[in-house]
Parts: structure tokens; sequence; C-alpha cells
């Protein structure tokens, strides 16, 4: 069976009934070493796959001697024998049953194989890419990686549950029926396999075919779907700008366009239903005429042509099916080699000989160099010493690297060269877990997870009691967030937050950190979308929160830094100013002219 | 569901023809087991003819059934032929009648069924209604006839064997109730389950840096893991439940076979049925039953296609909120640039939370109005009511004089433009997407355009310059620089009336600055009215207006709102306190 024969892989996600042939399959670079490993996971499931051998293997052979008994029945008609009947119709009777319960236990062991399996290669997976280092999710895609552990995990869920063993059952009636037949009239069992190659061209000429519709079909698929994402989501725009009517036209034009080529496609695809029930006539008409001729010659019994109509069926829907389960086996290995690429991935290094918890807070940044990208440095020779319970404010333009300093402390990445100090001890030599235990952060995108709020509020600790959580809310200003949802801290955040402003939102990952008690504090813009008078009420429970601990704020508005211990002032990656509001506004520096800029609005 | 229905009636022939190909190709194979019986019963055994066997007929019967298969072939693929061309141009249709409907939704009903159910149903549902008509057409007449044909042939053969279909018929339906009625409520279960883990997933992959940062790499494994469990688990029980299915009905059809051959054996013994009627019979009930097999098929995609269906009914009977109302009156042309609100109520349909009362504002023509206040004061929503967003619930929203409700929707949108809060940029070069705002715009008007919304510099820094792909919706430049774009594409429509609903607050304050001062050298005829956050956005307006809890506290100039009103000062100190003498 070469790689050109993919009939009837089942195209996922697009009409998953309708005939689907030819619909292209993707080949998996190492397709061998990749199965290996992927049968790696059945080893612990044993047991299970010796039954289910076992199951296949008894439906296979009452599958295939069920006929034989049948023929004879036949042929004691014929001969006029009816005594001899009973019998053969009862042993038959047993044959059936077993057969059916045979293929009952392979139904539900091949259910239970895949459940296992894929429950733990997807929690392997989910594990790994929460683990995975910020540069590794930076520069692989989002959706990318999101396809990976869902579409590639269904896939191969599918091969496993159920194509793997379709697969042997089917090799398995192939040879057992082949047996059959050549034992009965060979001649007759070589015209049979006539009609069998007759299927066999016939699928690659129409596959071939095919494909080329398919794939057409599939990019103007892509291109609708891109085009329906787009203008819907953006739709606000659209009106906005009066662009109903180009953005109608627009999509009509390749909606067309896809419905023209979507009827090619499929009607070559479908014509290979009808194309392959004439072969199945065909063989059914060989077995009828020249069974009778044989029969006639006296070579075979009446018998055995009944025998050879159920045989040549059963012969013939494995083939048509081993090349639609070898597509599907092809794309799952190929979905597996991704996943599998996930699971090689370097995890994040998180060791560090200290697991003592920050105490003081002292922050100290030596000569920092970074650059995210090679060759594109984003900071340079950064020193910074922040005293234990100290505030600092980072301000500058966009760009200017405030963020990646809070993502260099963090331990997001890995520096160039430098250190970054924090009690006196080198990050690198402090177990992520702990260095992030003793940080608490607000980022710029309010991420809050679908839970209730309850649980979003106790993300650090869900042990954290009800009514610190309460007193957390309430210095947060999110109290009156939550007194207006409908279940209070009940109430389960829709996915993304979407029946939360996004102040509101922010507010809630505010009281977040506050209840991760933190020994050093980062506010990464994290008032931006609170308007200034909430934020007012927010900076009085901040000035609580902020005492004994450390603080890095980065903000652009310059209220929210004001009274900041010491401001330092970015630009391009470099630090070019630093001091006290006061003393900054008497340099007459840049930060000066910044501040006369929110003042004087317009006027500079 | 009527609206779908209509849609159909086009291709009423095409469906009848497919239908009618479909018949003659089931035809053929129920007549193939026929000729075989007469091949036996006549050709081999002889049984009318005392014995004597008859090679002729063997070899006559042989060549007609050959061509009768061609012909069968060429039915199938004609059926194939016209269901496509009857099926696909149905599906385009609704395709093309949904997302036409959904473009000029108002954004009430937008909200209402939410974007990404939109494009689930024109997309996804629109596949699954497709599918459902091309199997209504084909594969249903294809059952249909197989089990009325098989019946009708095999009870002519012998009517003692219709009572082992009657036998093994309910035993398959009862089978097949069973499972559809267990599966069904079950792939609702799996759909939730499927959804929940991608869910998981999308936030953790979106949010790792917030999982990374509380450490709860453990907790979000576990919370993962009980949703992987309990979707696995799901799967499980769907896939049993499904796998009765076949084995259940292969008993009873093997069964039914055992009880045909006895039968048979016994009616040979007696007379009247020959050998080669018992075989056909045994093709026959295979037949019939595999009718009945693919019927449960045809279930599956009804119940999915008739979800689709209802979901697509929705979306076609919706009629667009926003219409021209041509009942109000129409005010001359002779004001150019007003906006006036005349006791303007607003209140979300949804919850019915009332966010606008009473709302009583006069805008000039060429004024600079900024819109101030708490967040959820209904600042936006305000603006939202001018280009017609959404409809007053209450009062009246007059452009130019005339009621908004009375201006044509397009006029309407040309007069007043809105720089959205969320800059949506649309995955093409950043020249088209400033183009956006004039299309056929030439270069120098771009570049302008771009410039005083001062994106023009980092544009040209960009690899391509203007011609530099905007990737991902945007993610490619940073949140500034995406307002920017926007902004620029706003003012290169220069229309009447432009809001800036609170669009520039990525900005930094320098660049916010330089945007304003552009704006009013180069934009001094058109009224602007700009919601914003920070004082420094707003002093320079020339009037400012301070919305509190849905109605207006305050309005006046910069200078006489220090001096009158107390939340206005409020705001003002939070941001620049007493630095006021610098």
């Amino acid at each position: 069976m070469s790689g050109a024969i993919q009939s009837r892989a089942a195209q996922q996600g697009f009409g998953r009934r309708g005939p689907n042939l030819g619909a292209p399959t993707e080949k998996p670079k190492d397709g061998r070493q990749t199965l290996r490993r992927l049968l790696g996971y059945f080893r612990p499931e044993l047991k299970y796959v010796i039954y289910l051998a076992l199951s296949v293997v008894l439906a296979v052979a009452a599958g295939v001697i069920a006929p034989r008994l049948q023929s004879s029945v036949i042929d004691d008609l014929v001969a006029r024998e009816f005594d001899a009947i009973p019998p053969i119709l009862g042993m038959m009777l047993c044959v059936y049953i077993v057969n059916g319960v045979a293929t009952l236990l392979q139904g539900f062991l091949s259910a239970r194989l895949g459940q296992r399996v894929i429950y733990r290669l997807r929690a392997e997976l989910f594990g790994k890419v929460i683990n995975l280092p910020i540069p590794y999710l930076d520069s692989h895609s989002h959706g990318d990686l999101m396809s990976r552990m869902t579409n590639d995990a269904e896939n191969v869920s599918n091969v496993i549950s159920s194509s793997l063993s379709s697969l042997f059952s089917g090799v398995l009636t192939l040879i057992g029926t082949l047996v059959m037949m050549f034992s009965y009239s060979v001649p007759l069992t070589l015209l049979t396999c006539v009609t069998v190659l007759l299927s066999v061209l016939v699928t690659r000429v129409m596959s071939a075919l095919m494909r080329r519709y398919y794939l057409k079909r599939q990019v103007l698929l892509g291109q609708l779907n891109g085009i329906v994402e787009e203008k819907v989501s953006a739709g606000k725009t659209v009106t906005a700008y009066n662009l109903q009517e180009a953005t109608i036209r627009d999509f009509a034009e390749t909606s067309d366009a896809l419905t023209k080529t979507g009827i090619i496609a499929d009607v070559i695809g479908n014509a290979m239903g009808p194309l392959m029930n004439m072969i199945n006539n065909f063989s059914f008409v060989i077995v009828a005429a020249f069974g009778a001729w044989f029969a006639l010659r006296g070579m075979i019994s009446v018998g055995v042509i009944s025998a050879f109509i159920i045989y040549s069926k059963q012969f013939s829907r494995p083939i048509n099916e081993l090349a639609q389960l070898y597509g599907q086996i092809q794309t799952a290995v190929a979905g597996a080699e991704r996943i599998f690429s996930v699971l090689d991935a370097e995890s994040e290094d998180k060791s560090g000989s200290r697991e003592l918890p920050v105490h003081e807070g002292v922050i100290e940044f030596k000569n920092v160099n970074f650059s995210y990208v090679p060759g594109k440095q984003v900071i340079y020779d950064f020193n910074l010493r922040v005293e234990a319970g100290k505030k600092i404010a980072l301000v500058g333009s966009t760009g200017s690297g405030k963020t990646t300093i809070v993502n260099l402390l963090m331990r997001f990445y890995e520096l160039d060269s430098g250190c970054i100090t924090v009690d006196g001890a080198d990050i690198r030599d402090i177990s992520c877990d702990v260095l992030r235990d003793a940080v608490g952060i607000v980022l710029q995108d309010s991420v809050l997870f679908t839970d209730t709020v309850r649980n979003n509020l106790k993300y650090a600790d869900r042990s954290i009691s009800d009514k610190k959580m309460i007193e957390a809310a309430e210095s947060s200003n999110c109290d009156k967030v939550v007194a207006a949802l409908p279940d209070g801290y009940d109430t389960v955040l829709t996915a993304a937050g979407a029946n939360l402003s996004q102040g509101q939102r922010q507010l809630l990952t505010i009281g977040r950190a506050f209840l991760s008690y933190p020994k050093i504090l980062i506010l990464d813009e994290a008032t931006s979308s609170v308007d200034t008078r909430t934020e007012k009420q927010i900076q009085n429970a901040m000035v609580e929160l902020m005492k004994n601990r450390t603080s890095l704020i980065i903000a652009h508005r310059l209220s929210t830094i004001r009274d900041a211990d010491q401001i330092v002032v970015m630009e391009q990656g470099h630090i070019i100013e630093t001091g006290t509001h006061e003393e900054l506004l008497k340099k007459k520096g840049d930060y000066y002219r910044l501040y006369m800029t929110q003042f004087a609005g317009q006027a500079t | 569901m009527g609206n779908l229905l209509k849609h159909l009636k086009k291709y009423w022939l095409l469906a009848l023809l497919a239908s009618g190909f479909m018949v003659a190709e089931v035809y053929v194979d129920l007549y193939q087991p026929r000729m075989m019986q007469r091949i036996v019963d006549e050709g081999i055994l002889g049984v009318s003819s005392g014995g004597v066997s008859n090679l002729d007929l063997v070899i006559s019967t042989g060549i007609r059934m050959l061509l009768i298969v061609i012909a069968g072939g060429l039915c199938g693929i004609g059926s194939a032929l016209f269901t496509n061309i009857a099926g696909q141009n149905y599906g385009n249709d609704i395709r093309k009648a949904c997302f036409e409907k959904v473009m000029r939704f108002s954004f009430e009903q937008t909200d209402r069924f939410s974007t990404g159910s939109l494009i689930t149903r024109i997309t996804n549902d629109v596949t699954q209604l497709q599918q459902l008509v091309m199997q209504m057409i084909r594969g249903l007449v294809r059952c249909v006839m197989f089990f009325i044909g098989g019946t009708a042939a095999l009870l002519s053969l012998d009517l003692s064997f219709g009572t082992i279909v009657a036998c093994a018929f309910p035993l398959i339906l009862i089978d097949i109730i069973f499972v559809v009625w267990r599966t069904n409520p079950l792939f609702t279960v799996l759909q939730e389950s499927l959804d929940r883990l991608n869910g998981i997933i999308q936030e953790n992959v979106a949010g790792i840096r917030v999982v990374k940062a509380f450490v709860q790499e453990k907790t979000e494994a576990q919370r993962f893991g009980e949703a992987n469990r309990h979707l696995v688990d799901t799967q499980f029980n769907v896939q049993v439940m499904l796998s009765f299915l076949r084995p259940v009905m292969n008993i009873v059809l093997n069964i039914a076979v055992v009880g045909v051959l006895y039968v048979g054996s016994v009616q040979v013994r007696q007379g009247g049925v020959a050998p080669g009627m018992v075989m056909a019979a045994i093709t026959y009930i295979s037949q019939i039953l595999n009718g009945m097999m693919m019927l449960a098929m045809i279930f599956q995609t009804l119940s999915r296609g008739m979800a689709s269906a209802k979901r697509l009914g929705e979306v076609l009977e919706t009629e667009s909120s926003i219409v021209r109302d041509d009942t109000l009156p129409q005010a001359s042309e002779a004001q150019k640039g007003t906006v006036s609100f005349r006791g303007v109520r607003f209140a979300y349909a949804h919850n019915g939370k009332t966010v606008l009362h009473d709302i009583n504002l006069d805008i000039a023509a060429g004024e600079t109005l900024a819109i101030i206040g708490a967040t959820g004061c209904g600042k936006s929503t305000l603006v939202n009511l001018i280009p017609r967003f959404y409809d007053a619930t209450g009062g009246q929203v007059l452009v130019d004089g005339t009621d908004v409700r009375a201006w044509e929707p397009s006029r309407l949108r040309e007069k007043v433009t809105m720089c959205l809060q969320k800059s949506e940029l649309f995955s093409t070069t950043i020249r088209d997407n400033i183009a956006i705002g004039k299309p056929g715009a030439s270069q120098e008007e771009i570049e302008a355009a771009a410039r005083a919304a001062q994106a023009d510099d980092f544009i040209r820094q960009q690899p391509e310059g203007y011609d530099t792909p905007v990737a991902e919706r945007g993610m490619s430049l940073s949140g500034g620089q995406r307002q920017r774009i926007a902004i620029a594409r706003a003012l290169l429509k220069r229309s009447e009336i432009l809001i800036f609903d609170d669009s520039t607050s990525a900005l930094d304050l320098k660049t916010e600055a330089k945007l304003y001062e552009a704006l009013s050298r180069d934009y001094g005829d058109v009224t602007k009215i700009i919601i914003a956050q920070r004082i420094a956005s707003v002093q320079n307006a020339d009037r400012i207006v301070v919305l509190d809890g849905g109605t207006i506290a305050a309005c006046g100039s910069h200078r006489e709102l220090m001096a009158s009103s107390p939340i206005y000062r409020d705001i003002y100190d939070s941001q620049l306190r007493e630095e006021a003498t610098a």
C-alpha cells in the first residue's frame, strides 16, 4: 500500500459524516520513529492490548467461519438433505453470537485503551506547556500550540481508540478470507481479486484527481473563515466606516468560488461511492456468473457461490478501509510528531539551591544586558539598587524597556550578562518557585480565569480564609465590583472575563495580587484602565499594601508614580535619570519635560 | 425556519433529479440478487426445466447483470452530481444571506448573539445544514429505498420470509432508538467538556505569565487534569454506547440469516421455494438491515443539522434594527457638524440596566468637547448613540439638526467618524488599514493623515514601510502603534464629526500632546468629541462634560469646572495635585 492511496481519510471538523474522500493527508517526517514512540504509550496498558487483540482474533475467526457454515447449509438444501441442516444452523447461531460479543468487547476495550492513553498524553502535554520557558511561548504561535493540544491530540486519540484495532482486524480478516476462498476455489478467488485490483486502481486515479480540488477548497475555506472571523469580530469598524457593502461583496465572491470548487471536489469525492458500489456489483456478477459456470462443470458447489458472495464482500471491505485507515494513521502520526516536538522542548530551568524564602526584598540589578533576539539588545548595562520596603517607579516612553526589567526580575528570561540579586542572592540561585512566591504582580493585560470570583481572588493560595479575602477585596476596592455581580463571590467569570469591563477586571487582578501577600510588588501599568478617581482609591489602599514591601511600578500617568521613593527614567534600554519627583523637577531634564507635557497639555 | 425553506425552493428540480437517480441506483442493487437467483435456480439447478442446467442462460444473465451494474453506477454518479449542485448552492445562498444579515446588525443585536457565536453560525452551522440537506436528498432516499424496495423484493420471493424481517425490524429499531436516546444527551456533555478543556488550555497559554508569577503550575495541571478526566470519561461513555450499535445489529442480522435458512429449508422441503431464492433472501435481508443501519447515522446528521438550522433561522429572522425612519422630519442641510442630545435615556436590553438618564447637550460645529468620568459612567455609551451604533431608549439624538433615525445609516456614518476604544486592524498592509477611512485615497493623503496621527515615523521604520502587513490582527504592533493607525484611518475620513472613544489611552503623553496639537491645527473645522481619562488630554477642550452615574454632573471649560465642579476638581487633584503652581 503506497502513500498515494488516501481515499477515505476522514476530514476532521468539516462535515464529519459525509464521504470526504481524498481529503489532504499530512505526511509525518519520521513516521516510524514517531509511531514507535506513540506505541510506547501502550506499554503500561499491555493487559488491555492483549485482551483487545484476543477479542479481535475471536471476532475475525467467527466472521470467517460463518459463511463456510452457511455454504454447507445451501449445499444441503440443494442436495435435499434437510435433516443435516438444524445442527449446522445451531452452530451458526453460536458462531454469530461469539462474533457479536467479541465485536462488542473490541469496541469497549479500544474505547478504554484510547481513554487511558489519551488522558496520559494530554496531561503530559499540558504539564509540559505550562512549564515551558517564556521565550519558547514568545517564539511559537499560541494558535499553533493550541491546535497541537486540541486537534492533534484528538486525531491521535481517534487513531488510538479505533483505527489501530480496525487495522488489526482488517488485516486478519483479509488473511482469513483469502485462506477460505483459496481453499474453496483457486480460479474463482483469482477472479475476485481482479475486482480488488480494479478498485485499487480507481481509488488511485480518483484520489489524485481529488487531492487537487480538495487542496484548492481547503485554501478557499481558510480564506472564507478568515473573512468571517475578521469582519464579524471587527464589526464595529466595518460599520463605523460603512464597509458593509464592500465586505458583503468580498465575502460573496469568495463564497461563490468556494462553492464552485466544493461542488467539483465533492462530485469527484462522492462519485467514489457509486464507483465502489459498481465494482462490488462487478464482483457479485463475477461470483454469480463464473461461479455458476464452475458449478456447472462440477468444480464447486452452489453453496460455495453463496459463501463467495459473502467472502468477496468481506475481502473488499478491509481493502477499502485500509486505504482510509492508512491516511488516518498518517495524519495522526504527523500530529503525534508535533505533540512530541513540544514534549521534547526543554522545560523552564527553575532550579536554584536557595530554597529559603525571600526575607527583606532588597533588589539589585548589576550591569544587566539583555536582548530578546540575539543582536537586538534592549537593555544596556542596567544598574539599580532598590532597598527593602522602597517604592521605585519606572517611567519612559513605549519600548524603553520598562516591562523587560520586570520580566527579568521574574526570571522569565535569561540575562545576556550581569546579574540580578534579591536579598544579596543571585536570582539564578533562587528556585523560581521561591522567587515568584515572594513577588506579587499585576500585569498590563488583566488575565482572569474561567472560575468563580472567589477562586480568582484566592489564586495564589486557595486555603486563604474568606474573611481575609473580603478584607483584601475591600482594600483594593474590588468589593464594589463583586457586589454588582449576580452571585457575588460565587459568580463564575465567563471566558476571558467578558462579563466585566476592562477596569473591573483590572481591579480584580489587583485584589488577587493583594491576597498573595508578597514581599515584592510589581505593578506593570496596573491602573491604566481604571479611571483616575478609582485609581486614587486604589492607591490609598496600596500605601497600606506597600508598607514594608519593595515595590516596582510602571505607569504612564505621572500621578501614579509621584510618591515613589525613587523615579527611574528610561529610554531605549538605558537609565537616563534617577531621583525623587522634586529632585527631577528641579533638574529640568527629561522627567521635567515629560511632566510639563502632562501638566501643560498641548502647550509644549 | 421558514426563511431556510424559502431558499430551498429554488433547488427542488435538482433535488428531485438527484433523488430519482438515487432510486435508480438502489433499484439496480436490489435487482442483483434476483438475477443471481435466476442463475442458480434456472441456470445451474434447472428447477423449472426438471433439473437440466442451462449455460446460455448463465452467460446471457451475466452479461445483462454487467450492463445493469454499469447503468447503476452512472445513476449513482448522476445523483452525486445533482445533490452537490443543489446542496452546495443552497449552502452558499444561506451563507451569503447570513453574512449579509450579520453585517447589517446593530451592535445591540451583535452583542446579543455574541461575535463568537455568529462566526460559528456562518461557518460551521452552514456546513452542517448543507450536510443535512444533502443527506436528505441522497442518504434518506437511499435508506428508505433499500428498506421498502428490499422488503418488497423479499416478500415477492416468498411471504414467509416476511415474518423474519417483521421480527428483526423492531429489535433493530429498539437498538437504534436506545443508542440514539442514550448518546444524544452525551454529545452535548461531550461538547461542553471539550469546550471546557479548550478553555483551560487557552487561558493557560494566554495567561502563562500570571500562572508562572503566582507559581500555580501544579494547581493548573490539577484543574486541567479534572477537565481532562471528565472529557475522556465522557468520550469513553459515548464510544461504548456507539459500539453497541453495530454488534447488536450484526447479531440480529445474522440471527435473521439463520432464520431465513431455517424457514428456507422448511420451504424447500415442501417445494415452492428453490435454493437460489434462499440465497437471494439472505442478500435482501442484509440489504434491508444495512439500510436501517444507515438510518441511524442519518438520525445523527439530522439532529445535528436541525440544531444548526435553528441557529441559522434565528439569524435570518432577525431584522436589523438600524433602518431609516421616514416618518421623522428631516432638517435642511444648513447645519453642518452639530450634535444635540434631547432628554436621552439608554438602558441595555440584555440586563435592563439604565446607563444614561435624561442627557441634554448641544455641541456646536467645530467645537472640541471632552467627556470625562469614572469607568462605567456611560461615556462610551453616550457617544455610541451619535453614529447610531445603539439606539437611545428614550429622547432624541440629533445630528445636523435631524434625528439620527431619520438619516440613512450609511449617510449618517459618513458624517460621523468614530475612533474606537479597541483598535481593530485588519490583516492587510498598514496602508490599506489606513485607506479604509477613504477608499482610493492618494499616498499623500494617507501620509498626511498618518503624520497628524503621529504614526508616520514608526510606520517608516517598519520593514516595508506603509506596505508592511499587519500580522495576526495587529499583534506585531504595540498597543500605541495600533491606536495611531486607527487614528490615522479616522483622520483620513475627514468627516464633519470626529469622536475619540478613549482612543489615545496607550499613547505616551508627548505623543498624545503632539496629536492634539495637530488636531487643533489641521482639523479646526471638524467637531471633535473626545473621551479621555487624563486631565491633560481634556483641559484644552472648549468645553468639558463631567459624566457621573449616567448624568451630566457639570459642563464648562477647564477654568470654570475648576471653580464650580467638586468632582472635576477631585479628578484633577488625583492626577496633578499640589503641583498646579509649577
